[in-house]
Order: structure tokens, then sequence, then C-alpha cells
């Protein structure tokens, strides 16, 4: 028997009895203020090891080692106790503490397990910490390498905070080894973890990872988890854990004591028993005490089977979408198929440019983005991984990641953060044999065309049966029929008049199985003009026959009309909110007058720069365009109206008249009228005037970039083309770039003092390798004097100074 | 040893002032008007949304010696500014509090539709910043005083002399990233961006 069918078969006994509280414990044998706790397996082995047996006399049958803390953070190359020596000292003392137990009640031999204890990093991952999500992955292999050499029955993750951190200790655990693993996740009193993640999320990130068993742990006591413990049951297919603190700490007499005792602890843990909770324990405050009343209390009790839960979910790192009658909206926007505007944008690498799509999205209300970076001319794999992580810092909504290469979608799904879906597998065996292990390892909705070696079948019958080998086929590989949804395909009507026809009567047949469907609408339609009247009505019959999801342009009124209008009448939309919101939202467009802020200038007279000054984005759009339209010439507006203008709100912010919110709304109305002139530029066919290019960055170390945006935002407004390289940028990244763009003016930013070193090797390196170069220095932390001790060429006190000099420099 | 002590508060309770907030963004006092306060208040609710002030701290014994010395919890440290600031004192308050990872967020997306928006948006989180660390220290003060013990005004690392990499040892003694999910990166600067560490110096 493995360790895998021992557990289980202890599981499917009945209730399992954890352990308890280990800190508080040693404090009260004298643990000092600031001593870690897992030195103490070195330092009073004899201690620890009396813990975890009283832990045992009070009836737990799984105990976990001491090593909450330790990680190869703490224990690394340089510490005094090597990582190996911590971690097997901490199992050698569970190790002999149940050997001891057992040896003197030699009922319970054989009946113990010793899980190997992980917490977390203590830091937090990339974009907003500073830990990229394979170095964690890396730094948790580190322990589990010496723990899977060691006799451990389980890896116990626990005390996490981030279902992105869990992630990474998940997959090291799955990768460095065969044991069962159980993770535990730190709610709030919201019933939240501290990076957002509900229960749902938490469920259907750690099933799709193939966790043993999941649950909550610590920060509340019992009477608090009620709720959570709730949802986590009615998600998980897996048996769930609980192991709350003794309520609420505070300090007493100058020592901590924790307001439930074990009586009152027990009465909560009978009724989450009663909920279907199957793994029990107690966290920090419990004692051994605790566990003994615990074990009495659950004897008379008969758990609740486990048992198989069908809500199919995706997820971000905080929101779940959970699959009901309510049809699923997934944005399709973010594809450079048929767009050449995205196209440039993912050859010139504007990110910014990606993101404001996926925002749009979800602002008109999508459920799902669907990303597609697939272009012959990038690097798929590298760009997909960037833009999942980068996408998911600005919208909590769950992604679709959408590749036809096998790489780039296992890197894409092993960092994204939640659980995604995956698009897409078909009936052919070669795609399912590559894209079905992904799915098994990293978990994730998967959609299936019914299209196989054969071609489309014509017959709603015959797309059917495709989908029917698919979920067989995904069976074989572990994979239930909840994270698979069918794409019967959308055919165009022009081609082929009975097409939709087909896909209608597919999507009802789906529907009859209990299969879910999406399609991806728009297709219908192609070849015909006034597309979305034909979209919107396909779309309206298909969710009346029961589609769950479709891939489509939420920006589309007619699309979103039908959308909102089918749920308000099939009584999804609660009061009719969202009907109601989309109309008053979508209404004919009313000339807003803006709350203009009352600027302390006199007004030209010239109503362009007057409402660029005023920061009247939409106005300056307008006025611009109906300049254009009379004839004006484009360059003479830039030079007449927007450079007038924009040099009268500079002045005034020299002249601290005006201030930053006012500057940069009046950059933001002058970059939409240039976008204006951009693109009437276009249309003619004429040379766009740029005045110069510029490099700017933010040094690395340092990723605070607002202030350089700032500084590209009225760089551009003025005419010049900013290669915009981002934050944490590698002094070579900058030189390379300069050398290979020929530029020769390079803005540095740098917000902290900890950076400012390599704004001097930037500096050099420029200095160095490109010929007549300028760097330009600016951000909180510089001066004058700091600029001149790093050999800046010019040191720019704001965002204005920096346009000044850039005017001097190209000498316009 | 107790074990720190968490802090939180509904995120509607922390107050702020439109015109500290536009103090931030450089304005001086004499030069606000109705519209700029306006232009704060219509972000005020989104910040208000999406923080959740929470802040852990814990109470020690130092000693003082000559010569700047001071023995921290983490150990011993030179600095002449916070020997200064802490003189007289046998025991500080240590506290390490944030409003939270979405507001990180939410400034993300901000700077995406509008920077001007944005500039905004970062002046309301660090007025939010600054009064929640404000209730915090009137608690404190409250705690203090109710032993009869009187507390200093607060004190970061990176104040003066007081360096920046304390930060590690004062993290280490609080573990904010389990508490309350602050973390500190390795340049000390810490991850969410809205938040605050520092000792109050208590006395007789």
């Amino acid at each position: 028997m493995n360790k895998y069918e021992r557990l289980q078969n202890r599981i499917n006994e009945g209730f399992v009895i954890l352990d308890g509280g280990f800190g508080s414990l040693l404090q009260k044998k004298g643990m000092k203020a600031g001593e870690l706790s897992e030195t103490w397996n070195i330092t009073h082995p004899d201690v620890v090891k009396d813990i975890h047996k009283s832990y045992l006399a009070a009836g737990s049958d799984i105990i976990v080692s001491n090593s909450f803390g330790i990680n190869a953070l703490k224990y690394g190359e340089d510490s005094s106790c090597s990582l190996e020596e911590m971690i097997t000292a901490s199992f050698g003392l569970t190790k002999q503490a149940v050997l001891e137990f057992e040896n003197e009640h030699p009922e319970t031999a054989g009946r113990h397990f010793i899980g190997f204890d992980m917490g977390s990093l203590g830091r937090m991952l990339r974009p907003f910490g500073d830990l990229e999500f394979e170095d964690a992955v890396n730094i948790f292999k580190k322990s589990l390498a010496v723990a899977a050499k060691l006799d451990f029955d389980l890896i116990y993750i626990e005390t996490m905070n981030d279902i992105y951190e869990t992630k990474a200790a998940v997959i090291a655990a799955k990768e460095s080894c065969d044991l069962p693993v159980f993770a535990t996740t730190a709610y709030d009193e919201r019933g939240k973890l501290l990076t957002g993640a509900d229960p749902a999320v938490v469920v259907s990130v750690l099933e799709g990872l193939g966790v043993t068993c999941l649950g909550v742990n610590c920060s509340l006591g019992p009477d608090k988890m009620i709720g959570i413990v709730r949802d986590l049951v009615s998600y998980s297919s897996l048996p769930v854990i609980v192991k709350p603190n003794a309520g609420l700490p505070r300090v007493e007499n100058g020592e901590t004591v924790y307001d439930i005792g074990p009586k009152e602890f027990c009465g909560y843990m009978k009724e989450i028993a009663g909920l279907g909770a199957r793994l029990l324990g107690g966290c920090c405050g419990t004692t051994p005490e605790y566990i003994a009343e615990l074990r009495k209390t659950l004897s008379g009790i008969t758990p609740l089977p486990v048992t198989e839960k069908d809500h199919t979910i995706v997820s971000s790192y905080s929101d779940a979408v959970i699959f009901s009658e309510r049809p699923v909206i997934i944005g399709e926007r973010i594809n450079p198929t048929g767009k050449k505007a995205f196209k440039e944008a993912l050859i010139k690498h504007d990110k910014d440019y990606i993101l404001k799509e996926a925002i749009r999205q979800a602002d008109a209300g999508a459920d799902i983005l669907d990303v597609n970076l697939g272009l012959p001319d990038i690097d798929e794999k590298e760009m997909l991984f960037e833009m999942v992580t980068e996408i998911q810092a600005v919208t909590n909504l769950p992604l679709q990641i959408d590749t036809a290469d096998p790489s780039a979608m296992e890197r894409a799904l092993r960092i994204y953060n939640g659980k995604a879906m995956i698009n897409s597998v078909n009936g052919k065996e070669e795609i399912m044999d590559a894209v079905f292990p992904l799915a098994a390892k990293y978990g994730g909705l998967i959609v299936a065309l019914t299209i196989d070696e054969a071609g489309i079948p014509e017959t709603a019958e015959g797309r059917l049966a495709i989908a029917e080998k698919i979920y067989s086929k995904a069976a074989e590989y572990g994979i239930k029929k909840k994270d698979i949804i069918i794409d019967p395909l959308a055919m165009a009507i022009s081609a082929d008049k009975n097409a939709a026809k087909e896909t209608l009567k597919s999507v009802k047949l789906l529907r009859e199985k209990g299969y879910l469907s999406s399609l991806g609408v728009s297709n219908v339609s192609f070849g015909l003009p006034n597309r979305d009247g034909i979209n919107s009505a396909f779309f309206t019959m298909a969710m009346q026959n029961g589609l769950n999801a479709a891939i489509m342009n939420p920006l589309s009124f007619e699309m979103m009309k039908a959308y909102r209008s089918f749920n308000a009448v099939q009584g999804l939309d609660e009061n009719f909110e969202k009907y109601i919101d989309f109309f008053a939202n979508n209404a004919p467009v009313q000339t807003v007058a803006a709350a203009a802020p009352v600027q302390s200038v006199a007004a030209t007279g010239d109503e362009l720069t007057d409402s660029i000054v005023k920061g009247l984005k939409e106005s300056a759009e307008k006025i611009t365009k109906a300049m254009l339209d009379n004839g004006s010439d484009p360059l003479d507006l830039i030079n007449n109206n927007l450079v007038p203008a924009l040099d009268i709100v500079g002045r005034g912010f020299e002249e601290k008249t005006i201030f930053l919110p006012q500057l940069l709304m009046a950059a933001e109305a002058t970059a939409a009228s240039f976008e204006v002139i951009k693109k009437h530029i276009r249309q003619q066919g004429t040379e766009s005037a740029s005045k110069g290019r510029i490099i700017l960055a933010t040094v690395k170390g340092d990723i605070h970039d607002i202030g350089k945006n700032i500084v590209k935002v009225l760089l551009e407004n003025y005419g010049y083309d900013v290669v915009d390289l981002g934050k944490d940028v590698s002094p070579d990244t900058i030189v390379k770039t300069a050398e290979k763009e020929g530029i020769s003016l390079i803005g540095l930013s740098a917000l902290m003092t900890t950076t400012v070193p390599y704004m001097e090797e930037t500096i050099k390196l420029v200095h160095e390798n490109v010929p007549g170069a300028k760097v330009v220095v600016g951000g909180a932390v510089l001066t004058q004097s700091y600029a001149d001790m790093i050999h800046a060429d010019k040191y720019a006190k704001d965002a204005m100074e920096t346009v000044r000099f850039a005017e001097a420099f190209f000498g316009s | 040893m107790n074990s720190p002590l968490r802090y939180s508060v509904s995120s509607d309770v922390p107050v702020i002032d439109a015109a500290e907030v536009l103090h931030y963004l450089g304005y001086a006092r004499s030069d606000i008007r109705e519209s700029d306060i306006a232009l704060v208040d219509a972000h005020t609710d989104d910040v208000r949304s999406v923080i959740k002030p929470a802040a852990v701290y814990n109470s020690f014994d130092i000693e003082l010696s000559e010569g700047g010395r001071i023995k921290l919890p983490w150990g011993e440290i030179v600095s002449h500014d916070l020997s200064k600031n802490l003189s007289g004192c046998s025991s500080i308050y240590v506290f390490a509090a944030t409003l939270g990872i979405e507001f990180d967020r939410l400034l993300a997306r901000t700077r995406l539709t509008s920077m001007a928006d944005a500039a905004i948006v970062q002046a309301i989180g660090s007025a939010f910043a600054e009064s929640f660390v404000e209730m915090l220290n009137d608690k404190l003060k409250a705690e203090a005083a109710s032993k009869g013990l009187k507390t200093k005004p607060r004190f970061s690392p990176g104040f003066g002399d007081f360096p920046l990499e304390n930060q590690k040892g004062l993290f280490s003694v609080l573990d904010p990233a389990k508490h309350i999910g602050l973390t500190l990166k390795e340049n000390c600067i810490m991850a969410p961006e809205k938040s605050v560490t520092a000792v109050i110096g208590i006395y007789e």
C-alpha cells in the first residue's frame, strides 16, 4: 500500500484529527522575542519532541514537523545552519515522537502520519512584489528536495494568504515528490485571502493543481470560519481541512491569551464537522487540551461523505466565474487577427495598448478575457508570459489563454494567477495528447472544438460524436467533464445558408446531454454587411438554445444589447439592474459640461487652445476634428494650437499657478487631439512629423514609474517619439536599445536612493558606448548635486524641464 | 514574548481631507479652489472601496547607550537621530501598517486610463495611509496612557540616520507578511505600496 492509499483509507474511515498550535507552546517554554521557533529543533530538541508527543497523546492522527519558517531564503548558503540540517532535524523529532508514542501505546501502531510543514516565504510575487513566480517555485523546491529524502507521509502547505504563492508551493511539491499534498490558506474577516481570493477561487485553483486535501487555517477563530467552511465544502470535491485559532489574541499581564477555550472551541468544531469538514485540528493558541477535547467531540459524530461537485469554475487571483444559467461573455479583442493597430502595438511591444483593450472590455461587461498574441513577427511564448502577468495586474477577470503553441500554453498556464480557460483542443489525437497533460497538471477549463482529422462534421450529431470522443479521451488524463466546454463551431452563413441552423441545433443537443457549450459568435456573419445585425440575432437564438459562453466583442452595442435583453427576459437580471445600467451608460451622447477645473490662466480666445488648457479631452477631440474637416493643416494645428496650449500650461506649472493634475489633464486633452491629427495624417498618407526620438526608462531595481509616465505623456504631446522601456530596466538593455535604434537622448528616472547606483552605472555605460548621447535624469530622490555626482548630462526637476531639454537638444 | 497584535479598521473609517491630498500634489493651501476639491472627491470613493487598512504591532524593551547606540529587538544599531527621538524611553512600540494590495492594482489600472487621475489616486492613497497611521498612533498612545506612560512621535526606518536596512529586523520581529500581507522587497521597499513602518518610544 503506498502512502496515497494509506492516507486515503484513513480519510475514508472517518474524521482525521490534526495537531494544534506550536509557537505559543514554545513561548510558554521560554522562547524569546525574535527567536525563530524552528531553531528550537536544534537548541531544545526535547521540548519540541515532547510537544509533538503531547499532540499524539491528545489524539492527533497527523502531526506536522516544526518547519513552518524553514526555507532557502532564511537558511541560504551564508546562514550558520544549513537548510538540510534544519529540515532533517524537524523530521527527526516528529519521527522520534511517533516511534516513542507508538511504542508506549502499541494499539496505535501504524496509525499516525507525519507531514512536512511548509509556510509562506513572506515575499510578494511579481508584478506587485519583486519575487519571480519561478524563483518562488525553486525556493520551495530546495526545501522539498530535502524533505523528499526523508520518510514524510505528506506535504502540508499552510497559512498561505496569497493564492499565487500557494500555487507556486503546490507546483513545487508536485514536481519534487510523489507524496500527497495538503494546502490550507488563511482568510480574513471578510472571508477572503489578503490578496483577494474567496473560497471558490481557492478551490478552483487547488483542485486544478491536484492537491489531495484543501482547507482553511489560522487568522480566525472557529466561530468566524463557519461561512468559509460552508463555501469550501459546497465547491470542493476533495476532503476539507479546518484548523482555526483559539479565537482572537489579546495581551493580559504581559502574556498573549486567546479568547476561546477548549469547550467553546469544540462547540464550533462540532458545527463545522456537521457541514462536511473531514480533517480537523487547531492553529495559533490551541494546545493538546483543545485537541483532546476535539477528539472526544468528534467521536460521537458520523462524518458526511466527500462528494463530487459539478461546478464549472474559472478564476483570477480574486474572483471566480461559476458557470450557471447566465451565459458568460468572453471578450475577444485581445487578438491581432485582422487588426492592424493591434499588430503594430504587438510588434512595437506597446503593452499599454493591450492593457487598455483589457480594461475597456472589463468595463463593458466581459466576464472573461481571451488572450491571443500569436503573430509570426514576435516571440509569442515570451509575449504571452509577459502579458498574462501584466493583464492580471490591471483586471480581476479570469483569462482564456488562446494559443496553438503547447509550450507557450504551458508557460502561460504555469504563471497564471488563478484557474484559466484553455483555448483550445479539438478531436485530433495529436492536439489532445499535447494539451490534456497541461490541463491535468495546472488545471483549467478547456475549450474543445468539434473538429477532428476528418474535418468539421456537417451535422449536429456528427459534432456531438466528436465532443463525446473528447470527453472520453480527457477522462483518461483524469480531466473531469466539468472542466471541458464544447465549441460546436459557428460557420459563415454566406458560404452555407444552413450553417447557423446546424450550429444552433448542436448547442441544443449539447445542452440536452448536460454538456457546456461556447461559440465564437461573430464567425456566422463573415462576408456579409452590417454584421452586428446577424451576429446579435444568432447570439440570442444560441442563448435560447442553451449556450453557456460566447467569445465576442463586448464593446459592440448590438451584441451587448442582445445579451442584456436576453438576461432580462429570462429572469437572469435581478431588478433589471444590468439592463437599466447598460442603457443608462449607452444613452445617446450628450455634450457633457465636464467638471472643468478653473485654471488661473487667461483664455486665449482660441477654442482648441482653450479647451486643452482647461483639460477638456472630449471637446479638444471634437474641435480638432472639426478644424481638420474644415481644411486646417494638421502641422499648423500642432504648431499654432497644441504647442502654444501646452506652453501656457507648462509655464503655469513652472510658475506654480497650475498643478500636476491640471498639467496632466491638459496633456491628456492634447493627446486626444493629437490622436485625431495622427489619424488624419495617416488617411492623407503624408509623413508624420516626429521632432526626435527619446528613450525613457525607470532604472533597474526601481518599479515606480509614475514620474516617468508623466514625462512620456508630455514629450509625446510635444511631438517626440518615445521608446518607453518601462520600469526596472537593466543598464545593458538601455544601451543596447540606444545602439540599435540610433537614439542619442535618454531619460532615466529613479524614485529610490537604493537604485541611484544603477543610474550611475547606466550613465557610464551610455557615455562609453553611445557617442554623443546625452542622459537626462529625474525622480523623487534626485537633486542637482546628486545628478552631478553620477555624471548625468542634465538634471530635470520636473516633466516640463525634460521637455525644455529635449527642445534644446533637438534644436526645435 | 507576546505574539504581535493585529489592528484593523473598516475602510470607511480613516477620514481624509481633500486639501491635504492637494497639498501632496503640490498645491499651496491658498491656491485651492472648489473645483480642485471636486477633483479629489471624484476619486476618493474609488480608493476607499479598495483599501483594507490593517496593522500589526508589539512592544519591546530597548536600551540606549553612549554614542547613539540603541539595542533594538533585532539587534544593536547606531543612530543619533533615533537616540534623540527615544531619549528617556525604556521600551518602544513597533508597528507595520498597510492599505493592502488592491490599492496597487487600482493605481496600475488608473494609470492606463488617465495619468491625471493616477496622480490624484496616488495622493489620495498617501492621505489614507497617513490618516490610518494616525489612528493607530492614537490607539497606542491611549494604550500607553492607561498604564501611566507617554509616547514619542513615531520614527520610521530611513528617517535621518536611522538606516532603511532596519526594515529587515523590524519585519523579522513582527512578521507582517503573515498577519497583514505586508512584505519587504530585497531593496527594503515595501509591497503593497501604501505601507508604513515605525517605532514609537514609550516613556514615563
